[in-house]
């Protein structure tokens, strides 16, 4: 797998304040990072660096030279958070200006009818809803065609309807091997195209790895039921740590789901209305920062 | 090339042509005054009045000039990097070169139609007629003598607020073309204003207008004033500009 992004014990500080700390990634062809945080995590200021927006020394490559070279500028696309609203500036004005920068730039036309912005091109940008100007945005993005893409919060602001669409392009820009690294609030729907999450906290990475490794090291099961009888002692149960009893529903927690289901209904058939949950994303992350914190 | 051409028509179309009131205060507010100032001072005999057309007419220029670099390029500067845009140009292969060129170069031919714009009123109202020579003359000082007062504008859009760029675009415009005699006769002023006034760079292409017009010898001590003032802006432009890309373009553009 060809490396794209490269990072050795990055550390930054601003005013005496160290916001990321002793951080190591490396970022292959074709994948999709999640970058997952707590507001001020360091998780604009890693994308920053990246972009060379922010100094580094030699410890960070991106496609195998400094950020902020001239390779890695014609081979990045950005979305960052704050829109470009320039005043007195079309919408098609505004990309023809963005195109003119890259010397490999989409056609206009192709993308504004991939992102639907034909009806918006004679607009002024400041008449748009904060959502369709996410959406010029992103355009403004993959007008150079880039093969990475640093997408930092892309969906605040869009409604259900947009942001559904807005995942539907990154799943065919992942279909095309496109490399991305993407931060954002709506966990439920990072993880449905990110290879990989990374969780940061004050500056460190506190988990990298696969939505799967995650769950499986916070792997929690919420199996629900409906038990008239006040006899069954639930806690008994394999891999049970909780039991929550609400009149007749009772909520067990276990760390093995598939044990407890199957000895649960071995002992006690007459129990009805079986749900089971697995921990969410938002949970675990909740979870996992407040452990960090507590520590 | 061609890529300053339309970065060129990018920056004309929303800075100028949808901006009529970049327009009003680079334009029409020196030709205001030079109407107002030409009729209510009448003093002197007809030549002196005649010179005095002449000369008013440079000064307004200069004047443009001012107010085009001290509001309008820190106040754009100052927008477009709030705003992101600077930030933006810079993360892309061809960088913000062509964007400062291109604002530049709308100040700068906004300051030329001043001087046709006035050249044209001081003929119409005031009988001045001006040689070819004279007209060349007085474009390419005033193109050299707005280089500073870029400079100039170029360092205040580096202030952190827009609020304080503009207090300081007011405390230092109108002063600036009060004491180096743009306004008033400069020697109507006490000496120890006009000691100040004569070290400006304002007063320098003024005087150096007013011997174009007048086709008296040019002094060296204005070219020199000039130059030297390009050359301080530029130093100091030059340091601040690499104190900020030393912090990261994203601390000196927040």
């Amino acid at each position: 797998m060809k490396q794209i992004i490269s990072i050795k014990n990055l550390s930054f500080s601003y005013s005496k304040n160290e916001i990321i700390k002793g951080l190591n990634l490396s970022v292959n062809k074709g994948e999709i990072i999640g970058l997952i945080g707590e507001n001020g995590a360091g998780k604009t200021t890693l994308l920053n660096i990246l972009l060379g927006l922010l100094p580094s020394k030699n410890n960070v490559q991106v496609f195998g030279k400094q950020p902020g070279s001239l390779i890695a500028k014609q081979k990045i696309g950005s979305m960052l958070q704050g829109d470009l609203v320039l005043s007195s500036v079309r919408v098609e004005e505004f990309l023809e200006e963005v195109a003119m920068q890259y010397s490999n730039a989409i056609p206009l036309e192709q993308i504004l009818m991939q992102l639907g912005l034909e009806q918006q091109r004679r607009k002024f940008l400041k008449e748009l809803s904060g959502g369709l100007m996410r959406r010029v945005t992103f355009a403004q993005a993959l007008l150079s065609n880039p093969d990475l893409l640093f997408l930092d919060e892309p969906t605040v602001g869009m409604d259900a309807q947009a942001r559904h669409v807005f995942w539907e392009h990154i799943k065919e820009l992942q279909r095309q091997g496109k490399t991305m690294i993407i931060t954002s609030h709506y966990l439920e729907e990072i993880q449905q195209v990110a290879s990989r999450l990374i969780i940061l906290q004050k500056g460190q990475f506190i988990f990298q790895g696969t939505l799967k490794e995650l769950q499986d090291r916070h792997k929690q099961t919420t199996i629900t039921i409906t038990s008239e009888s006040e006899k069954p002692n639930f806690a008994e149960l394999m891999g049970v740590v909780s039991v929550e009893r609400n009149s007749s529903q009772v909520a067990i927690k276990t760390v093995d789901g598939d044990s407890t289901l199957k000895e649960l209904l071995l002992k006690y058939p007459d129990v009805s209305n079986i749900t089971v949950e697995h921990e969410s994303l938002e949970r675990i992350f909740l979870q996992m920062t407040k452990d960090k914190e507590q520590r | 090339m061609i890529n300053i051409m339309r970065q060129l028509k990018f920056d004309a179309l929303r800075l100028v042509i949808r901006n009529k009131s970049f327009l009003f205060f680079t334009l029409l507010m020196p030709a205001g005054f030079y109407l107002l100032f030409t009729k209510v001072m009448v003093v002197g005999s007809e030549t002196e009045m005649h010179q005095f057309y002449m000369t008013y007419m440079g000064s307004m220029t200069i004047y443009s000039g001012v107010i085009g670099a001290i509001f309008g390029v820190s106040t754009i500067l100052k927008r477009d990097r709030d705003k992101g845009l600077v930030l933006f140009l810079q993360m892309t292969p061809t960088g913000s070169k062509n964007y400062y060129i291109s604002v530049y170069t709308i100040t700068v031919l906004l300051n030329l139609c001043a001087v046709i714009v006035l050249g044209l009123l001081a003929r119409l109202v005031n009988n001045v007629d001006l040689s070819l020579k004279q007209s060349a003359m007085i474009l390419l000082i005033v193109l050299v003598g707005q280089i500073p007062m870029i400079l100039l504008g170029t360092l205040m859009s580096y202030f952190k607020t827009q609020e304080t760029l503009s207090v300081a675009s007011n405390l230092i415009a109108f002063p600036l073309a009060i004491v180096s005699g743009l306004w008033w006769p400069i020697n109507t002023m006490p000496d120890w204003l006009q000691g100040i006034g004569k070290v400006m760079p304002t007063y320098f292409a003024n005087n150096l207008l007013e011997k174009a017009m007048l086709h008296s010898q040019f002094d060296l001590e204005d070219i020199y004033g000039i130059i030297t003032w390009i050359v301080m802006m530029g130093c100091l432009t030059r340091l601040v500009v690499k104190i900020q890309q030393k912090k990261g373009l994203r601390i000196s553009e927040a």
